[in-house]
């Protein structure tokens, strides 16, 4: 048992340790850049992991809260660009354009850093908790709570695109400031950028890690199993489904700040739902019930994605080799690639170990010591 | 006997109707800590519904259920679990895509808060008692096999395991012995006269046989009322109760 745990705190540490050597190895500004957003897109579907692969809820509309973290950052450093983006009151431009002449008052916290920084993470965790307490302590779960998700994501997006003075509407926020903290000024485009989203990656990869491996965490898999089943032993399910619920959108509120310093804007786009399909696909692809596989899932997914981009006529085939490796992976794999990977690891070396010199007496199920199970 | 025991459980006029049927139909019954109580009854009688109002599965219409003399019948399925009612249910349930071991943790729920949870990790302080359980149905050497691989009398064992580990004063048992085979049914009934005494259980049951090694009292419900109540031999005999059993081939065979 605490075997199975260690192997796996160590495959995890080999995978963070190979991400965070990269910038060693690539000595181009523009690739680490386009490296963190697959890593961003990483965190995402550990988020995404979590609520679905652990409790069984189909989120929607992740990117919801993922956009929510992002506003969050770019509304900061927005800030720090007044007086020199502003007209003539010290307010973001687009504001001065959509004449208003005062800094509304939504805006006034995010002068300060650290309220910044605990809003791009709890305003995305409060707004999951409220939306996972209307729907969970109604019993609304499966399809309908992914409806919901769904059209909440739809809600915020129109929302935003409506408030333009407040927002800066369809174009989003831009001309921000880069992001600088203890000193330190993190470039879109630049190793310490890339080092910062991989180290944020590896605290939420083990700090997901360690939720699915605590008592919580089997009790949301007991919920994911049976729902019913878990409340007569005493569990208050809504509770234990609002927290997941509202830690995987903290998660991906920290990936939107993250995407904000990456890409130097935030756009209404980022709560779409074609971002929140992507995350489905990728985590459904790595194997939704792997942290680690998921992560790897979205990694390769629009690792590839990107590389078939520099050609327009192999990202539309690409589009549809997705779709279609989709439905396959749903049908035929559930676990997606990394149960089909333990799979694999569970059937080889077993023979290989085992051949000779055990004795068949001792192959009952607790000996035998192997990879599945770590991802 | 009885009456020198405390009351643990009393249902006073429950009535429960399913858009419009009356599945339950005004029925006092009552518990004392301690007792191990049989209900029968042929299908359809409502005993699994009563169980299911007891522990809030199903709603009541009219009436009251006091649990420790206070009313319980308004509380959700949680808070009436957390006041000491442990469910096994007719239809086996338990976690199958988890292990054996997983899902005696997932019993053992005495600290059931998110936050206390969330600090807890497998191998923990339960690790001896969860052995013991398994050891006491059997699964000592199934621990860490899939819940779903499990054989069906197996289930059912692993199922009563899991309330064992929640350690509820009073255990509503809805026919723990479906699908075993008789030797299994025999161990069942030793392991339920070892729990007499310690926990309160209402064992629905339809295995006569298994009824009668252990029970005291049993109490026979009919259409949703409570029909007669006494020792085996007492309500075997009773005419009404015949008569109740005539059209299902006589009490054993229902
Ligand atoms: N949720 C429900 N909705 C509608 N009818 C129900 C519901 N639950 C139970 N009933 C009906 O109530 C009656 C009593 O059912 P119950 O399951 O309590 O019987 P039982 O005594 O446990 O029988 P069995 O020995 O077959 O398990 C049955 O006619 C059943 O169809
Ligand atoms: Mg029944």
């Amino acid at each position: 048992m605490s075997g199975k745990v260690s192997r796996q705190i160590l495959l995890y540490g080999v995978v963070c340790l190979a991400i965070l050597i990269v910038p060693v190895l690539v000595d181009d500004a523009f690739l680490l850049n386009k490296y963190a957003r697959y890593l961003i897109f990483g965190m995402l579907a550990i988020a995404l992991s979590l609520s679905w692969g652990y409790a069984g809820i189909l989120n929607l509309g992740q990117a919801t809260t993922f956009g929510l973290g992002s506003y969050c950052m770019a509304m900061f450093l927005k800030l720090k660009t007044v007086p020199i983006h502003t007209g003539s009151d010290g307010l973001p431009d687009f504001m001065v354009w959509n004449n208003v002449t005062e800094l509304p008052w939504i805006w006034v916290p995010f002068h300060s850093m650290p309220v910044a920084l605990l809003a791009g993470i709890l305003v995305p965790a409060l707004f999951a908790a409220l939306l996972g307490w209307f729907m969970f302590g109604g019993r609304i779960a499966g399809v309908y709570a992914a409806i919901i998700t769904l059209a909440a994501m739809v809600v915020v997006n129109l929302i935003i695109i409506d408030q333009q003075s407040y927002t800066g509407g369809f174009n989003g926020i831009t001309d921000l400031a880069r992001f600088e903290i203890f000193g330190l000024t993190f470039d879109a485009y630049s190793a310490s950028t890339y080092y910062l989203v991989a180290i944020c990656l590896t605290v939420t990869l083990f700090l997901a890690l360690a939720v699915s491996r605590s008592k919580t965490g089997l009790i949301l898999q007991a919920v994911r199993d049976q729902e019913e089943r878990v409340r007569f032993f005493g569990y208050d399910v809504a509770l234990y489904k609002t927290f997941v619920f509202a830690l995987s959108a903290a998660i991906a509120g920290l990936a939107g700040m993250l995407y904000t310093i990456i890409m130097e804007f935030a756009s209404p786009t980022f709560l779409g739902v074609p971002l929140s399909l992507s995350i489905v696909i990728w985590v459904a692809v790595g194997g939704r019930q792997s942290l680690l596989g998921a992560m790897l899932g979205a990694v390769l997914v629009t690792g590839v994605q990107g590389a078939l981009s520099e050609t327009e006529a192999f990202l539309e085939t690409w589009t549809l080799v997705m779709g279609g490796l989709f439905v396959l992976i749903v049908l035929f794999m559930p676990k997606g690639l990394a149960g089909a990977f333990e799979a694999l690891v569970r059937r080889f070396p077993k023979a290989a170990r085992e051949g000779g010199a055990r004795h068949a007496a001792e192959q009952s199920p607790k000996s035998q010591p192997h990879l599945g199970g770590a991802l | 006997m009885t009456a020198a025991r405390e009351q643990l459980l009393a249902l006073k006029q429950v009535t429960v109707a399913f858009s419009g049927f009356i599945a339950v139909d005004r029925l006092d019954f009552e518990v004392a800590s301690g007792e191990l109580r049989c209900l029968i009854g042929p299908n359809g009688a409502g005993k699994s519904t009563t169980l299911d109002l007891i522990c809030g599965k199903s709603r009541i219409t009219a009436g009251e259920i006091a649990f420790r003399g206070a009313p319980i019948h308004a509380f959700r399925e949680f808070r009436i679990a957390r006041t000491g009612i442990g469910r096994k249910f007719q239809v086996p349930s338990v976690f199958r895509e988890l292990t054996v071991r997983e899902n005696l943790e997932i019993g053992c729920s005495r600290d059931p808060g998110v936050w206390r949870n969330l600090f807890r990790f497998t191998g923990g302080v339960d690790t001896e008692r969860l052995e013991r359980l398994a050891v006491l149905v059997g699964l000592e050497d199934h621990l860490e096999t899939q819940a779903a691989q499990l054989s069906h009398g197996q289930t059912q064992w692993l199922e009563i395991a899991l309330i064992l580990a929640q350690d509820p004063a009073l255990i509503l048992m809805d026919e723990p012995t479906a699908g075993m085979t008789a030797h299994e049914t025999n161990m069942t009934a030793e392991l339920f006269n070892r729990l007499r005494g310690k926990h309160t259980l209402i064992v629905v049951e339809h295995d006569m046989g298994f009824v009668r090694d252990i029970a005291e009292t049993i109490s026979v419900m009919h259409q949703g009322k409570l029909l007669a109540q006494g020792t085996a031999d007492e309500v075997s005999q009773d005419a009404k109760v015949r008569e109740a059993y005539l059209g299902s081939g006589g009490i054993g065979h229902a």
